[in-house]
């Protein structure tokens, strides 16, 4: 199927900067896609791009296969969601989710029939004729999300739409969104810098870092293979091991870290003895006991220092001269490990190994 | 005593503003009450009251074509400066567009040329080109008048309003002409009718211009002129209590609009 | 329920062939918006902004104007001369200066404790009722209130039928077509325009610098001087400007309220106007000193006072 969404080598520059850095990406119809990456990578700007507000330096932006480099917003099938949302303080809420419907040229039954109708979808049917500035932040949310969405665009893009809320109404509109993007069935993209929300909503996730993609893929794929130092640095906590390879053992990877020989999953390289790697370990994957663990990577290790985290508690394990391994423990596990010294383990194929960008230059 | 202290500087500031209202008062309220004497000079205490003067100046057939006239020219003004003035505006903050200081300035400028030197060059302008004296070209010089006052609170509140209001609108279909009329225009709404009942002061006010650009039909302000050449009489009292009564209720209307709109 | 109105017309006109063609076309491009956008306000700016300070300059450098017929004008720059020739020029001028110089010391004194007693010791609460107070004899316009200081001060006048009444004189003081009465109508006409620049100005002081200045000593006067003064240089700058430029430029007033003694420039510059005489070219000369020496000495107070560079609007 052809993708809905097509950025063809496009580079944006702002004077000297370079804010998108010839930038190829194709997004798949019905797919909930989040731009991810520090502030300042240039995601607004690609967004803004496809939205028509900025004209690519080169390159080329298609929708469904046509060519859209040069039209302007209002002659687009896309519609944004503001950060500010940005409705429009003199509309009430009916007002301005028919915004785009009556500039459609729909006649007033039809408009009536869709506004009352994404109301319902967000349960404001109570609200169509309260002015924003009567909205609580959620609720000018749902508006903003449902003006955008009724002209019916191809895609739906979101611009940090949820930064402007307070952490317990942010985890609930994360559900919301995605349940909404589902029934919709819409092509949504999303543009955060927040990871635990990109990993929550997202089917598939695009990570940036100065203009350029990182990495690509589904949240599972990217937590659990993170492609580079700087994925694995910005999805989740982690700990990277620097460490030389020794050889190959079927699917895995045999590994000198600080003088410990450990294994760790070959992640589709085909890693050469003498490479220095980095192995990527969750803190989840490893495991804490008392006693030596009978199979996989196991250390023996000093805690130096407990952090109580409420649902778990995060250890800092020593283990060899001065590395530390990041570590969490369940309520239930801590009891017996009363005593500093413990033992780390994790099965082998938990970890994986990501190229050393450095050592290759 | 620390309070005692500074409490004196307090005090003395709540006489002078109470001081200050009262000579600000004063002149008009002396104005207002004898209008309702029954007498044709001043004295005191008043003795009679009466509405003769006004039954007279209501009658009065000079004076209302006068008021009509007046405002005749106050909407023209008005419906020209406010047009001008948010086209200049909207000039003015345009993306790409260099030498906004200088259209600023240049919009600005009547309202730094004193009032004589700016009747004066009109009176010749309109020669230059032609123009006889008489409404059109009073209209034109109210106008020119008028439209610094516009530019500035069409800017005021258009530098106040968030950029993405646009933005939105023509993601949502709109082009800009569109955007420009469903959403920055009612956005500057409330400020803008603020600013235009002051044009209709303004020009409803002016004096000097008139006097130089005018022809033979007296607006208000000339009328009146006219008839305190010719000395006091209570009639002018209650012609002058009724414009200032009628003119201050607008004046405060527009305030209270300016002031809701700014808390908006 | 009832179906709300939408406003479905826009669409139709903004899809109509015609509109499509003409505004809609125009507006996609980008050379259009800018036509479309500049053209009318530089048109007026240009023709009606400047053109009548431009055709001043230029009638002033002619030795007739309007031109008769059989009379040949040409470029001169007698009408300037004239000017320092005859006192009678010359010293309305001066007069003009003294007196709007005058005013706006005068309203700036008067005026500041009462913006600084709005702005800062009144409640936030009350603060835009105690504003609107001295705002409401501002909509009465230049006559009326310029009548209305007439039936104060004339011989008939309030203060004189009130000084008689109590015995305390038997005959009128003079005040009308006086100095006095021009000074105080002057700034009964103008004071307004002083307290709104102060007013904004002293609000943006932060309360907190005072009490801080307080706590460390500072008795009132010193902290008028050294926080409340210099951080409102700006209100001072604007309100001074706009006052002095307004005053320079009154025309009724002084013919009301002046006498013989007091005639001020406008008077003088207005007197080339009357009637068919050729006499223009000195007006427009005068006008244009009076403008340039205006703007100038507005521009040195500016300069000595050291506020920002803004114009006071
Ligand atoms: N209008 C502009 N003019 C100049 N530089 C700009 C402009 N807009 C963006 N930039 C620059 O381009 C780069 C990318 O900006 P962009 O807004 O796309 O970042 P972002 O990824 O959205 O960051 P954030 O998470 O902070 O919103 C930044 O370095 C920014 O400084
Ligand atoms: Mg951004």
């Amino acid at each position: 199927m052809e993708p809905v969404v097509q950025f063809d080598h496009v580079t944006k520059n702002y004077g000297s900067q370079v804010a998108v850095d010839d930038l190829n990406l194709s997004i798949e119809a019905g797919k909930f896609v989040t731009l991810l990456g520090p502030s300042g990578c240039g995601k607004s700007t690609s967004l803004r791009m496809l939205g028509g507000f900025e004209m690519p330096t080169s390159g080329r932006i298609l929708l469904s296969g046509k060519d859209v480099t040069r039209v302007p917003p209002n002659k687009r099938n896309v519609n944004i969601v503001f950060q500010d949302y940005a409705l429009f303080p003199h509309m009430n809420v009916a007002k301005n989710i028919a915004f785009g419907l009556e500039l459609k040229g729909l006649d007033n039954k039809s408009i009536h029939r869709r506004v009352s109708e994404l109301l319902e979808l967000v349960q404001l049917q109570d609200y169509a004729n309260r002015l924003p500035n009567e909205l609580s932040g959620g609720q000018r949310q749902r508006v903003a999300l449902m003006r955008a969405l009724a002209p019916d665009p191809d895609v739906l893009l979101l611009d940090e739409p949820l930064s402007a809320l307070d952490a317990k109404l942010r985890q609930q509109m994360q559900i919301e969104l995605k349940a909404i993007q589902e029934k919709t069935g819409k092509t949504f993209m999303f543009v955060t810098h927040d990871q635990e929300e990109a990993l929550t909503m997202s089917d598939t996730i695009v990570v940036m870092n100065n203009g350029r993609i990182e990495q690509m893929g589904d949240p599972s794929t990217l937590y659990g293979r993170p492609g580079s130092v700087f994925v694995a640095n910005f999805i989740g906590e982690t700990n990277l091991l620097r460490s030389t390879v020794l050889g190959a053992e079927g699917n895995l990877t045999a590994l000198d870290w600080n003088g410990i020989t450990i294994k760790a999953d070959q992640g589709g390289l085909s890693p050469k003895a003498g490479e220095h790697l980095y192995v990527v370990l969750r803190p989840e994957s490893i495991h804490c006991s008392a006693t030596e663990p009978t199979s996989g990577n196991r250390i023996k290790g000093k805690i130096r220092q407990r952090v109580f985290k409420g649902n778990h508690t995060s250890l800092a394990v020593e283990v060899g001269d001065g590395a530390v391994l990041n570590t969490l423990v369940h309520p239930g596990d801590v009891a017996q490990l009363a005593g500093d010294d413990i033992w780390v383990g994790w099965k082998p194929e938990t970890a994986t190994v990501i190229p050393d960008r450095h050592a290759h230059r | 005593m620390r309070s005692l202290f500074s409490d004196a500087p307090r005090v003395t500031l709540t006489a002078i503003y109470w001081a200050f209202i009262f000579y600000l008062l004063l002149p008009l309220t002396l104005m207002m009450a004898m209008s309702f004497k029954d007498a044709n000079f001043v004295a005191f205490p008043i003795g009679e009251w009466t509405l003769d003067w006004y039954a007279k100046v209501l009658q009065d057939k000079q004076f209302l074509e006068a008021c009509l006239y007046s405002i005749m020219i106050a909407a023209a003004t008005t419906l020209a400066a406010t047009v001008l003035g948010v086209w200049i505006a909207m000039l003015i903050v345009a993306e790409g567009i260099k030498g906004q200081v200088i259209i600023f300035a240049l919009a600005c400028l009547p309202a730094v040329v004193p009032g004589m030197i700016s009747a004066i060059s009109l009176r010749i302008f309109i020669s230059t080109i032609d123009m006889p004296t008489g409404t059109a070209a009073i209209i034109l010089g109210h106008t020119v008048h008028a439209v610094p006052f516009v530019v500035v609170m069409a800017l005021t509140r258009l530098r106040s309003m968030p950029g993405n209001l646009v933005d939105a609108a023509r993601d949502l279909g709109a082009d800009s002409f569109v955007a420009f009329l469903r959403v920055t225009l009612p956005y500057l709404g409330p400020a803008l009718f603020g600013g235009m009942i002051f044009c209709v002061l303004l020009s409803i006010d002016d004096f000097v211009r008139t006097f130089f650009l005018g022809g033979y039909r007296p607006t208000l302000p000339m009328l009146i002129f006219a008839k305190v050449q010719g000395g006091m009489s209570p009639e002018i009292n209650a012609m002058a209590t009724l414009v200032l009564v009628v003119t201050a209720a607008v004046g405060l209307y527009a305030e209270y609009l300016t002031r809701r709109a700014r808390t908006r | 329920m009832s179906v709300p109105k939408y406003s479905t017309g826009m669409a139709k006109v903004v899809n109509s062939s015609l509109y499509q063609h003409t505004l809609g076309a125009a507006v996609e491009s980008r050379i259009g918006r800018i036509i479309l956008l500049a053209s009318v306000p530089l048109l007026w700016l240009i023709m009606l902004h400047v053109g009548p300070i431009y055709q001043m300059l230029k009638i002033s450098l002619l030795s007739h104007y309007p031109v008769q017929p059989g009379v040949e004008s040409h470029f001169t720059l007698a009408n300037y001369a004239i000017f320092f020739q005859e006192s009678i020029y010359f010293t309305p001028l001066i007069k003009s200066f003294i007196f709007a110089t005058g005013a706006t010391a005068f309203t700036l004194v008067v005026v500041y404790p009462v913006a600084y007693y709005v702005a800062k010791i009144v409640k936030p609460q009350g603060r835009s009722k105690a504003l609107l107070l001295l705002l409401v004899p501002f909509w009465a316009g230049e006559l009326i209130r310029t009548f209305s200081v007439i039936m104060l001060l004339a011989n008939r006048g309030a203060v004189n039928v009130l000084l008689r009444e109590i015995g305390l004189i038997d005959r009128p003081i003079p005040m009308l077509y006086t100095s006095f009465s021009l000074g105080f109508g002057l700034v009964y006409l103008i004071c307004l325009y002083m307290l709104l620049p102060l007013y904004s100005a002293i609000e943006k002081i932060p309360s907190p610098l005072l009490d801080a200045a307080a706590d460390l000593g500072a008795g009132p006067f010193t902290r008028f001087r050294r926080i409340i003064l210099p951080l409102s240089r700006d209100g001072i700058v604007s309100g001074c400007s706009l006052v002095f430029l307004t005053c320079i430029g009154v025309f009724a007033t002084p013919m009301l309220l002046g006498g013989p003694n007091t005639v001020l420039f406008p008077e003088t510059i207005s007197s080339f106007f009357h009637g068919a005489s050729d006499k223009w070219p000195v007006g427009a000369a005068f006008a244009l000193i009076m403008l340039v020496t205006a703007l100038i000495a507005a521009a040195i107070f500016m300069r000595l006072v050291g506020g920002s560079k803004r114009r006071a609007i």
